[in-house]
Order: C-alpha cells, then sequence, then structure tokens
C-alpha cells in the first residue's frame, strides 16, 4: 500500500491511517505505477509495484544494485517498456491509449505528449559531446519547443548560470569535469520544465570530491518546490535532507516506505537495517 | 612500340572522356551515400518487416555481382518498358550497388554512438527523426568518413565496368581508339595513368584524413 507522503504527514499512527486515507477521493497524483512488473528474460527485476508520487512531491529510492529502482525510472521516462501493469502520468496513461474505448498500445506522438512532462538525469551524464555547453541545454527547447534560437539561448544562460557554470558556455563537455557535466546535465533537463525529473544516482559516477557540488544544486532545485523528484540514489544524508518520503527497495519489491526520519532511525525490515549499518560504518 | 606522336594525339580525346567517368562516380556516389543510410536506418527501424526488408536486400545486392546487376538494369528493365540511357543505367547501378557497402559503414558509426546518447535524446523527447538527425549522425558520421574516401576511390576504379553496358567512358573511349588504328599500347596505358593520377592523391589524402581523425578523437 502507498500513499504520497503529504496527506499523511500530520498522522500519528501511519499503519493504520495510511489504508483509511487512500480510499478516500484525494489529489490526483503526478505519478502512478499500477502492479508494474518487469522482466528479463527469467529474471524479474520488479514485482508488481504499486508506487505514487505526489504533485511537487521529493521521493527518494534506497536499496542496494540491481534492485530495481532504475529500472522503475527507466520505465517511466520511456526507456524501457513494462512487461506488465500500468503508470499513470498526471492522470493519463504512459504506456497505452484508448482509441474508440479500446485500451491500445501508445503510439509514439502519445508518448511524446507524456514524456514532455519529464526530466531525467542520467548517472552517465550523456552530455552530447558534438554540441557545446550551450547548445547542449539549448537544443531541446530550439527543437523540441521549437523556441526561436535567441530566446533558447537566453533561457539556457540563466539556467546554466543557476547551476554555477556561467563561464563554460562555448566549452565542449569533453574540458569538463564530471561535476560539471552533472551540473549541465541537469540544466539541460531543467530548462524544459518538467512537472517531474527522475535522478538516476546522478553522483554515482563521480569522484568523491565532486559530489557535493551535484548534490548542492540538486538540493536547491527541490527547494524551490514546485517540481516533483524521483532521487535515485546512494547518499542517505542526502535523502534524508531532501526527501519527502523513501522508498526501500529490494529485490523488486518497495520493502519500506515512510518519512526519512522513520525510515533511517527506525527501520524494520532487517534487509534496511542493514543496508543503513553498512552505510554507517562508512 | 610506343610511339609519342601517336599517344600526345590520342590523348585529348581520352582525357574528354575523363569527364563521364568522374561524372558517373561522383553522381554514383552521392547516390549511394544517400541510400546507404536510408537502408542502415531502416535496419534499424523498430517495424520488424522493414528491418528484415532492408537487412534482406542488402544481403541481396552484396551478394551478386555488379555486372549482373547493371545489365538487369540497362537490358531487363526496358522490357517491362523502363528505358534508361546508358550513364544514367551505370550512375542508378553502381549507386544501388554501393550503397549496401556504404549502409554497412554507416552502420559501424551507428553503433559507436553510446546508448546513452539515444537515451538522453528521447528524454529531452526529441523525435525519432530528430534524434537521427541531431544526435546519432552528427557523432556517428564523422569517424567514418575516411572509409567512405576509400570506397568513393575504389567505386572510381570499377567505372570502366560500365563499358559493359555500352557507356562510352574512359576505357571505351581507348577501345574504340584502338580499334580503328590497331594500336592499343598507348591508348590502354593512357587509360592506366590517368586512372593512378586520380586515385593516388586521393588515397594520400584520405589516410592523412584519417590519421587527423584518429588524433583528434583521442
Amino acid at each position: 500500500m502507498s500513499t504520497p507522503l503529504k496527506l499523511v504527514k500530520n498522522l500519528s499512527d501511519e499503519e493504520n491511517n495510511y489504508q483509511d486515507i487512500s480510499k478516500k477521493k484525494q489529489k490526483q497524483p503526478m505519478v502512478c505505477y499500477d502492479k508494474i512488473s518487469k522482466s528479463y528474460g527469467d529474471l524479474q527485476v520488479l514485482k508488481k509495484i504499486d508506487f505514487d508520487i505526489a504533485p511537487g512531491e521529493k521521493v527518494a529510492l534506497i536499496g542496494p544494485s540491481g534492485s530495481g529502482k532504475t529500472t522503475l525510472a527507466r520505465l517511466l521516462m520511456t526507456l524501457e517498456e513494462p512487461t506488465s501493469g500500468t503508470i499513470k502520468v498526471d492522470g493519463e496513461l504512459l504506456w497505452h491509449q484508448k482509441i474508440k474505448g479500446k485500451k491500445v498500445k501508445a503510439n509514439e506522438k502519445h508518448l511524446q505528449k507524456i514524456r514532455g512532462k519529464i526530466g531525467m538525469v542520467f548517472q552517465h551524464f550523456n552530455l552530447f559531446p558534438h554540441m557545446t555547453i550551450l547548445d547542449n541545454v539549448a537544443a531541446a527547447p530550439i527543437h523540441v519547443a521549437g523556441i526561436p534560437r535567441a530566446e533558447a539561448e537566453e533561457q539556457a544562460i540563466s539556467i546554466l548560470e543557476k547551476v554555477g557554470l556561467s563561464d563554460k558556455f562555448n566549452a565542449y563537455p569533453s574540458q569538463l569535469s564530471g561535476g560539471q557535466k552533472q551540473r549541465v546535465a541537469i540544466a539541460r533537463a531543467l530548462v524544459m520544465r518538467p512537472q517531474i525529473m527522475l535522478f538516476d544516482e546522478p553522483t554515482s559516477a563521480l569522484d568523491p570530491e565532486l559530489v557535493g557540488e551535484v548534490l548542492g544544486v540538486i538540493k536547491d532545485i527541490a527547494q524551490e518546490g514546485e517540481m516533483a523528484m524521483l532521487l535515485i540514489t546512494h547518499e542517505m544524508d542526502f535523502a534524508k535532507d531532501v526527501a519527502d518520503r523513501v522508498a526501500f527497495f529490494d529485490e523488486g519489491r518497495i520493502v519500506e516506505e515512510g518519512k526519512p526520519e522513520e525510515l533511517f532511525y527506525n527501520p524494520r525490515s532487517t534487509r534496511l537495517q542493514d543496508l543503513l549499518s553498512r552505510f554507517r560504518g562508512r | 612500340m610506343w610511339n609519342w606522336d601517336y599517344a600526345i594525339k590520342i590523348f585529348p580525346e581520352i582525357f574528354a572522356a575523363l569527364k563521364i567517368t568522374v561524372t558517373a562516380t561522383f553522381v554514383g556516389f552521392a547516390l549511394a551515400m544517400l541510400l546507404g543510410l536510408v537502408l542502415a536506418i531502416s535496419r534499424r527501424s523498430s517495424v520488424k518487416t522493414v528491418a528484415y526488408g532492408s537487412k534482406g536486400l542488402i544481403e541481396f545486392i552484396r551478394n551478386t555481382p555488379l555486372l549482373v546487376q547493371l545489365y538487369f538494369i540497362f537490358y531487363v528493365l526496358p522490357e517491362v518498358g523502363i528505358y534508361l540511357s546508358p550513364l544514367s543505367a551505370g550512375i542508378i547501378g553502381l549507386g544501388i550497388h554501393y550503397s549496401t557497402y556504404l549502409s554497412e559503414v554507416y552502420r559501424s558509426g551507428i553503433e559507436a554512438v553510446p546508448q546513452g546518447q539515444w537515451e538522453a535524446a528521447k528524454a529531452l523527447n526529441f523525435s525519432p527523426w530528430q534524434v537521427w538527425s541531431k544526435i546519432i549522425i552528427p557523432q556517428g558520421l564523422p569517424p567514418v568518413i575516411p572509409v567512405l574516401g576509400n570506397y568513393l576511390i575504389t567505386m572510381f576504379k570499377e567505372t570502366p565496368l560500365l563499358s559493359a553496358i555500352t557507356l562510352v567512358e574512359i576505357l571505351q573511349t581507348a577501345k574504340i581508339i584502338g580499334s580503328h588504328s590497331f594500336r592499343y599500347l598507348e591508348a590502354f596505358t593512357i587509360v592506366g595513368i590517368l586512372f593512378l593520377i586520380l586515385s593516388y592523391p586521393s588515397s594520400v589524402m584520405v589516410r592523412r584524413l584519417e590519421m587527423r581523425m584518429n588524433k583528434s578523437l583521442r
């Protein structure tokens, strides 16, 4: 059973009240995973996941590598197709559409419409190496949103300044450090004003001394509020600071979820206890 | 044996025919580049029939001789009402035949573009066409330009094959001159030298380009 945290914020006894509240008519979730499964051959990486994200909510996904966290985000970004189940974004089916009352596989046009509400930051940045930093950020506004170049570049410049890269406009990605690359990648996703941003282990590929600058930028964005965020991370302190809610993944299931304080200070499952003690030990 | 006066006398006529050879080469190659790209992209289509169809077509054309294809275009198509001049038939034949080789060249370039580039472009909501034109081709094409250059030279050297479909290109011109005077040595030697003069510097240029690209990719 999963419920957006905001609705249970003031309740003391979540266990019982979770159920009651979820039955009531509630504000439409930003994202709604309904019995989502994903398999690669015999390997089932997601097992009937039910999971919601409220508008503006910051959710952190933690869990061991290979537990299915990244797959959950990739299904939402339409990089992979679920084996079964449905995903709704802003009340609309993502992978399916209704044509004459029949549920059919979504066509590219439908996918594009929904994708426009979602942004993603990748572990390995995936900047476009043949474009300058400015073009990396301005490309989607120009080609996807159809904004005139001058205006798109203005937007790109203001976002790049926000992530602290005002002196790198004409550099190419290969001239940047990992932390700078990831900040460009964040700016590139941000400039399209998504309603939800997915961060897939944004600092896992970085040298330790560069992690801070990237987490700082993400924190700043989180504090602005409006946008929902799905943060897949191994940085527990960061998850605690930024997230409204934390979900612990293990072996394709959500084992535990709740407010960061509860999860981190009072983990119920032994698997989460193990994971946390390993991180504290570092 | 070798007669300088005669060689100098026939040179202008052979040299003039070079125009036809060069035209067939460049127009044919332009066609091959375009068709090759279409084949390379449709080979990766998510529509299975398109993907397998183009793969089948590539294998079929690659594994039958160019000469057979040229004969087919020039001598068989008229039977179904399609009449082509020797030059058009030659250009189309060369273009189609080489497009299958070039599609493999493009393929190696495309496959060298990391998967993350496709995903980032998709996440930014680029349309499939934009993913190709803005992200994949600009990254996949430059590294294979030297290979394309080598195919251009190879194709240039294969144009004498077009004499088989009555195109009066450089070799056919030499043959006609020879058959008039029964002196073949000078005519064929001039043809060989002209090919050498054009091919060798081009292949040196391609090699230089290759070296420069390898350096810049490092």
